[in-house]
């Protein structure tokens, strides 16, 4: 067995002054500018951005492989390449055997024209014949779930239809190199777990499938091995776990050094937050906690003048609107005589019941000294919970993003 | 020459570009197969009560109004086929930027898109000729040959403009107007012979559509053989167009997807 896809050290470079609205007017002034330039002894600086810089490396035959990175790392930019879409400034990218690629949500998908004719027209696009189309039509009606909205213009169609629409029959065109970019992020979670299937039973037939995707659980769940992108470079190539690992860790790097560097929470004239963090039971700074864990929240206050019975209230939140949990002195008591100058005020969270995923830090503090807050109810920080022991399987995390935040224990009964 | 051979291995996918384009524009248009229709007889309707009746215009022994739609006809072909053509990449750019396939398969399939069009116009005309004067001939025969070399003409310089299209949308509004030019450019309201005789290759071979057209004029309004002379001339100009259309196209080729 050989290599399906091998990158030797390809850099692309996208034109200058990005794409879109080039007009002979703009290239000619442009033009002329340079000419200018360059009679006037200066050199012209180089061409456009670079997506990516120097890559190699080897997806094996029968292999499902990840690429991960950050929004900007040319994870994209590689699958075009890949799926001949864009071709590199420079370098090699071979490619063996017929790519069958999944770009973006509803490519190709004609508003105007029904799923039956969708169908059709799609999968002639991607390179089916017409026999195949027929072999297949009712294999992907049956995949997509669609069957009752047959004739029906796309165009009315929800956005997670149209993904379907999309994925079914781009998965049932017998590619040997099956790639899939963001597929999954539109769809809701039933579906999502039946593309996962559906790309486990390719992988299980021999086709080489490469998976980007930022729902790391389903990455985790169905690939072997990965490359870690990084501004266009390769980080790493590892097995899926250490590099999933790798990844995870330079987030979370990455999102510490943006929150102590970032986020100003609005002061008053009485009370300034300098900084929130969050801390583990051995009270180091961290970023990242598993579920059951127990968390420290501590907030840095400077009181600008001193505040008799400051109450502190501190909510998590998932992100969707409201509170999952909130502390609260209003509630709890606790509040101190008064608070002046640099204080830390900490709240101890006992063994939170999270599953994986950002959750978001608000805070709030009231005192008799104004009516109202003294320091409004905002955004003060985040935390991660990166993984939930011995609770939730990998198949089982593709919901964790969708569906419910808090881990009850629970058991089943049947009678 | 391999992506020739690879461009003959889609051309089921040609078809489908065609069909889907000709489903849409009936889908969307009230008039439907009317638009195919409505062009040509409106600018007939123009030339026979204005151009017509100047002196020195004469229909070459047809009646005027059937001498103006036999060239209306395959014109009408031309300019729907280059103007849709050279859109069509912008038009499925989200499919360029998303889904990989030879590039000229959209551009292809909207000069097909075109000749559908192409199709109704001729019932249009073996409808409507003989009303005119025009008389059924043997030699309508040739019409689907000589719609194959305007055909590939169209995808010549569709090819081309699509390609720049793509880079420069001042071409994207040029072109109407630039359309416009060619159709006064072109014997479809005065004969060839207008054309001096010792000027009239060079002319054709520079405008291979008035060759064609010429071609066509022939054999439906006047029931004749095209000339071999301005017909051979069209062919080579068409011949140049096409070799300069695609190599322009190719060159620019790799960074559709990056550009659009």
């Amino acid at each position: 067995m050989g290599y399906a896809i091998r990158f030797e050290n390809v850099t692309k470079r996208y034109p200058r002054g990005g794409p879109r609205y080039a007009s002979l007017r703009h290239d000619f002034s442009e033009g002329v500018r340079r000419a200018g330039r360059r009679l006037a002894g200066q050199r012209n600086e180089g061409r456009g951005p670079i997506a990516l810089e120097d890559l190699s490396f080897e997806i094996e035959e029968g292999e499902s492989y990840a690429i991960v990175g950050p929004n900007g790392a040319g994870k994209t930019t590689a699958l075009k390449l890949i799926s001949r879409i864009s071709y590199p400034t420079s370098g090699r990218v071979k490619v063996r055997g017929r790519v069958g690629a999944l770009i973006e949500v509803g490519s190709g998908v004609h508003p105007e024209l029904n799923a039956r004719e969708n169908i059709w027209l799609y999968g002639q696009i991607m390179g089916m014949s017409k026999a195949d189309v027929r072999r297949r039509f009712d294999e992907i009606v049956e995949f997509a779930e669609l069957g009752h909205a047959l004739d029906r213009p796309v165009k009315m169609y929800s956005s997670g239809m149209q993904l379907r629409l999309g994925f079914a029959v781009a998965s049932h065109l017998d590619p040997d190199i099956f790639v899939v970019d963001e597929a999954l992020a539109v769809g809701d979670a039933g579906f999502q777990a039946k593309c996962v299937e559906r790309m486990m039973k390719l992988v299980a037939e021999g086709r080489t499938l490469l998976f980007v995707s930022h729902n790391l659980s389903a990455v985790e769940a169905v690939c072997e091995r990965g490359v870690f992108l990084l501004e266009g470079r390769v980080q790493s190539v590892e097995e899926i776990s250490p590099l999933l690992r790798s990844y995870l860790q330079w987030t979370d790097d990455h999102q510490l050094k943006r929150l102590e560097g970032g986020v100003t929470p609005v002061g008053s004239a009485y009370l300034e937050l300098d900084k929130a963090t969050c801390h583990d039971s051995r009270g180091v700074e961290r970023y990242a906690f598993s579920t059951g864990d127990d968390v420290e929240i501590r907030l840095h206050l400077r009181a600008l003048q001193p505040l008799s019975y400051p109450h502190v209230s501190i909510g998590i939140s998932d992100g969707r609107p409201g509170n999952l949990a909130l502390c609260s002195m209003l509630v709890d008591g606790g509040a101190p005589e008064v608070l002046e100058g640099r204080t830390v005020v900490s709240c101890k969270l006992r063994s939170i019941p999270l599953l994986p995923r950002v959750y978001y830090l608000c805070a709030s503090v009231r005192s008799e000294h104004a009516y109202g807050d003294v320091f409004d109810w905002q955004s003060v920080g985040s935390f991660r919970v990166a993984d939930a022991p011995g609770l939730v399987g990998p198949a089982a995390q593709a919901h964790a993003s969708t569906d419910g935040a808090i881990y009850i224990q629970h058991d089943w009964e049947v009678k | 020459m391999q992506s020739l051979r690879e461009l003959w291995g889609f051309r089921a996918t040609i078809l489908a570009f065609a069909e889907r384009d000709v489903r849409v524009k009936y889908k969307q248009a009230v008039l439907g197969i009317g638009w195919a229709v409505i062009q040509p007889l409106a600018f007939m309707t123009i030339f026979t009560f204005t151009i017509g009746r100047l002196a020195p215009v004469s229909g070459e022994g047809a009646p005027y109004a059937a001498f103006a739609l036999a060239a209306l006809v395959p014109w009408t072909f031309l300019q729907t086929g280059v103007s849709f053509g050279s859109n069509a990449l912008l038009t499925d750019g989200a499919l360029v930027r998303k889904v990989y396939f030879p590039r000229e398969i959209p551009v292809l399939g909207a000069l097909l898109g075109a000749g559908v069009d192409f199709a109704i116009g001729f019932v249009l005309f073996i409808c409507l000729g003989p009303l005119l004067g025009a008389h059924f001939s043997a030699t309508w025969l040739l019409v689907p040959f000589l719609a194959l070399a305007l055909g590939v003409l169209g995808a010549g310089v569709a090819l081309a403009l699509a390609a720049l299209n793509v880079y420069y949308r001042d071409f994207r509004y040029a072109l109407p107007f630039a359309l416009q030019l060619w159709l006064f450019a072109s014997p479809v309201a005065y004969p060839l012979s207008v054309v001096p005789e010792q000027w009239r290759v060079l002319y054709v071979v520079v405008n291979p559509a008035a060759g064609l057209l010429d071609a066509f004029r022939r054999v439906l309004a006047l029931g004749q053989l095209p000339q071999t002379g301005p017909l051979a001339a069209s062919l080579a100009g068409t011949a140049i167009i096409v070799y300069f259309g695609y190599r322009i196209f190719k060159s620019l080729e790799p960074n559709f997807a990056d550009v659009i």
